[in-house]
């Protein structure tokens, strides 16, 4: 059934307004103050809404594998409804990122895509939650949320190594900038865009979250409303 | 237009439009989900007064 937390919105209406103006602050940022990076040219600056993306996309593959491990452990549905909302983000958030790396990528290696340790681990994680969001509708209903649980976690556990490939490996991906060692690092203005970048998309990610969290509950409601309905039919007639 | 300009402008634009469009999606389910929930809770009312009367 709705409580009383549903019939209020989804998104508050500072953190909405707040998404909202730091993404104007962030345009403006990216467009008319941050300096053009000499090597690459203007097309670098995708850097700053394609790093955040992936940043959100990390982010929320901890909060669902965190959300599916507590859902295993108290059997608490409100978590495998968080978990659901997650997941789906990862999703989003993961395309944004290999759209944006893909059309940084061509005017820059003269390809669209290629099988490097980097990119086809990102592709991988995609994919598992890609897979996740295709057979959780198809699980039996009884054991739905825990395979998806045990799914979710897996996925999350393809993140350090997303993370770490471009250390480990050589890659036709660049070296991190941010963080990877002696020789990486930026212009000054760079780091408060990318930081500014980070804020933003990290804010749009938690509207995204709370809204599609609520569909979760709502989906979850109508269901519930539906069998009770159903059962009390059968009362009936019986 | 500059080549390497327009790769810039369209990956922000599908990128700010697969993120807003995704929004857009669920708020309308949002909404359409809201209004069942409402009529299946007020029929489950009417059965109940019916099962009692």
């Amino acid at each position: 059934m709705l409580s009383e937390f549903d019939d209020r919105p989804a998104v508050p209406l500072w953190l909405l307004a707040g998404a909202a103006l730091t993404m104007m602050v962030h345009m403006y940022l990216v467009f008319m103050w941050v300096p053009t990076e000499a090597a690459q040219g203007i097309v670098q600056r995708l850097f700053y809404f394609h790093v955040p993306a992936a940043f959100a996309q990390f982010t929320a593959s901890f909060v669902g594998g965190v959300a599916a491990i507590l859902y295993l452990v108290k059997r608490d549905s409100r978590y495998d409804d968080l978990s659901l909302a997650a997941n789906e983000t990862v999703v989003v958030f993961g395309l944004v990122n290999i759209l944006l790396g893909m059309m940084w990528a061509k005017p820059i290696w003269g390809i669209w895509w290629t099988w490097d340790p980097r990119l086809t681990s990102a592709f991988l994680l995609l994919f598992i939650y890609a897979a996740y969001l295709v057979l959780r509708p198809a699980a039996p209903v009884e054991h739905r949320a825990t395979i998806c649980a045990v799914l979710c976690i897996l996925g999350m556990a393809d993140v350090p190594l997303v993370y770490m490939s471009n250390r480990l490996f050589r890659t036709q991906h660049p070296a991190p900038v941010v963080g990877g060692g002696p020789n990486s690092g930026m212009e000054p203005r760079m780091y408060v865009v990318f930081a500014f970048g980070i804020v933003t998309v990290m804010l749009l990610w938690w509207c995204v979250l709370l809204v599609r969290r609520r569909v979760a509950r709502l989906e979850r409601a109508s269901a519930d409303l539906t069998r009770r309905s159903h059962e009390l039919e059968d009362i009936r007639s019986y | 237009m500059d080549p390497q300009l327009s790769f810039l402008f369209w990956g922000y634009t599908v990128g700010w439009l697969l993120i807003f469009g995704y929004l857009f999606w669920i708020s309308q389910k949002e909404r359409s989900l809201r209004k069942k929930v409402s009529e299946l809770q007020e029929a489950m009312e009417e059965r109940w007064k019916q099962k009692k009367a």
